[in-house]
């Protein structure tokens, strides 16, 4: 709408309405959230009091984060979630990457018949009991396995990439092909790079996925010190159960955690949980975005 | 694409059988033929495509493992769990005593209300901000808007619970001290069964609305804009603009997506559910998956949570069918 030229007073006071009101919507998507990281850094004798309205930290104090940083249940937390998602994610793409060039060749025999086993999934999931009287059965619960096999490969990011393997010019094939290139070789030297910008997107489909993952960990590992992040914030800030981190008050806290309110301890423990998520933020707008405005005008 | 001719080429030209979809599609037996023309051809294509079936191994036995073995468990709805094996199979006998339970109806007309309330009260949203954002002239502004708004897209329910719950907190939440301002008397929106319902509305809203948007924003510039140029020339203002060629331009994208909602009636987000649940609001919002998890997982009636989660599903994946196939009808957009 670039040839919009002259504008009436009321279409001014009208673009402001629209401006102020999206307005309205960032300050109610971002306040909360920045709320919680004022009241994180804001210094212990002052949080009794700090207001819900506030982005701004009233006096400075990290004590919060040093003692979250320094708990070993957040620390293992930490561990368990950075290890258990990095896996995930590898399995998930590589197979999904496997199984996707696979199902791409359009002359496979047995293609049909695997497509519709894969869109069957989508539709129809038999419920949490059979998935835990199964994991039961194969020997995983309470095993962080449990957790990172489980449904590894995702419908939707497979059926992606097999629309995009379909779309790899037919020359290349047959070039690496002549060269004396087996399958594998194909794969992997030339298919492999060919998709790196489609695998990276996959590859957030799937940490965003995991990293968020808490469900499946809350009912298939019994252990704590197995609990991925999610799970320990969880257990602490919507349990309410003070014990996994305020409890068994260990020598190493250099900070007592008597001095530390626990309002700001749980805000501080909402944000170290979404903080890998924040710090890749730039990447998954770009991938993501791109990918849903395509799709969308595609589909 | 699918010359045939070209395998033959291929093949002649290399001396041996070819490594990609060269093989002639006639290598495949023919109708009528018999055993022994079926074993050479198998072999024939076995030998190209082996390679292929070796790579989607391990995908497909997570798709059988994860997936259908599952469907097999599931038989246990069916059947009486005893501690010691083997179950006894009691045909229906789990579903009767399911349909006769009160709770189960009253946990099905709360999943009926939340999915309801969130179609009526969720679902425009993000076509309002889609076309709030399409009005934007600057596009530095938008994207900023847009990448704020997209945020808790990205976020797991357990932390926007926790950031509900400190945000409606009576003594120090936003949302009470805003109200306390005004006049009013602060709320324990957590643990009022009034208004935990609209709790998970508004958490929906706060979690799903911007990144939603995009799917329309994008619907929207696909729209041809001449379109716009001709209601212009027409001294079209900016509400007929919108009305006579943004939300016509828009309407096959939302049909699509409401059908698909209506699709996912039975399933008003586990996850979102288990976060906000607490001991005095539960009966308002106990649903079907808080209701199988905790029958099955926390008070170990296996069959009778099986049976309920089954019924849950046969329920959904008929919705969704049917939801998909009335989407293809009405637009030519399915799901897959």
């Amino acid at each position: 709408m670039a040839i919009k030229t002259r504008r009436t007073p009321l279409e001014r006071i009208e673009y402001v309405i629209i401006v102020s009101t999206l307005l309205l919507l960032t300050v109610f998507t971002l306040q909360p959230l920045l709320n919680l990281l004022a009241l994180s850094f804001t210094a212990p004798e002052n949080v009794a009091g700090f207001s819900g309205l506030s982005i701004f930290p009233d006096g400075f104090s990290a004590d919060v984060w040093i003692l979250l940083l320094q708990h070993p249940n957040v620390q293992r937390g930490i561990f368990n979630s950075v290890w258990m998602t990095a896996t995930s994610v590898m399995i998930g793409v590589l197979f999904t990457a496997l199984m996707a060039w696979g199902m791409s060749r359009p002359r496979l025999p047995g293609r049909r018949l695997i497509f519709m086993m894969v869109l069957i999934t989508i539709v129809f999931e038999p419920g949490i009991i059979p998935d835990y009287f199964l994991m039961k059965r194969l020997g995983l619960l309470n095993t962080p396995w449990s957790v990172i096999l489980y449904k590894a490969i995702s419908a939707w990011y497979l059926i992606i990439l097999i629309r995009f393997f379909e779309e790899i010019p037919k020359e290349l094939l047959e070039a690496a092909e002549l060269d004396g290139a087996n399958p594998f070789q194909t794969f992997f030297m030339v298919v492999l790079p060919l998709a790196k910008p489609a695998l990276a997107t996959i590859a957030l489909f799937y940490f965003v996925l995991h990293w968020n993952e808490f469900f499946r960990a809350m009912i298939y590992l019994n252990d704590q010190s197995k609990w991925p992040l999610q799970v320990v914030l969880r257990q602490f800030v919507i349990e309410g159960d003070k014990v996994a981190i305020v409890g068994a008050n260990n020598a190493n806290n250099n900070i007592g955690i008597a001095q530390i309110n626990i309002r700001a301890l749980k805000a501080g423990m909402i944000l170290i949980t979404i903080l890998p998520v924040l710090a890749i933020y730039p990447l998954i707008l770009k991938f993501f975005t791109k990918g849903t405005m395509s799709g969308a005008v595609k589909g | 694409m699918t010359e045939q001719g070209e395998g033959r080429i291929d093949a002649s030209r290399n001396g041996n059988v070819p490594k990609s979809d060269g093989v002639p599609i006639d290598a495949w037996p023919q109708s009528g033929s018999g055993l022994l023309t079926f074993a050479s051809a198998f072999r024939v294509q076995w030998r190209q495509w082996w390679p292929y079936y070796a790579m989607m191994a391990p995908g497909l036995i997570f798709f059988v493992v994860w997936h259908y073995v599952p469907i097999w468990e599931a038989k246990m709805a069916f059947e009486q769990v005893r501690i010691i094996p083997p179950n006894i199979w009691v045909g229906l006998k789990n579903f009767q005593t399911l349909f006769a339970s009160p709770i189960f109806y009253q946990v099905l007309a709360n999943t009926l209300i939340i999915s309801a309330m969130k179609i009526v009260f969720v679902f425009p949203v993000p076509i309002m901000v889609a076309l709030l954002l399409n009005e934007i002239r600057s596009g530095k502004l938008r994207g900023a808007i847009q990448s704020a708004i997209y945020l808790p897209h990205f976020l797991s329910w357990v932390v926007i619970a926790a950031v509900f719950i400190a945000l409606l907190s009576p003594t120090d939440g936003a949302v009470n001290q805003i109200a306390q301002a005004m006049g009013f008397e602060p709320v324990n929106y957590m643990t009022n069964t009034g208004t935990i319902r609209w709790v998970l509305v508004v958490s929906e809203i706060w979690r799903s609305a911007g990144w939603d948007s995009l799917l329309y924003l994008a619907a929207i510039f696909a729209i041809d804009p001449q379109l716009y140029d001709a209601a212009e020339m027409d001294g079209a203002n900016r509400w007929q603009k919108i009305w006579y060629v943004t939300i016509p331009g828009i309407v096959p994208t939302i049909a699509t997506l409401f059908i698909l909602n209506m699709g996912m009636f039975l399933s008003a987000d586990l996850n979102q559910v288990i976060n906000m649940q607490n001991a005095v609001n539960a009966s308002t919002i106990d649903i079907l998956d808080t209701y199988v998890y905790r029958l099955g997982l926390s008070t170990g009636e296996y069959a009778l949570a099986t049976a309920a989660g089954l019924f849950k599903a046969v329920i959904g994946m008929v919705l969704i069918l049917v939801s998909h196939t009335v989407s293809k009808r009405l637009t030519g957009k399915g799901v897959w």
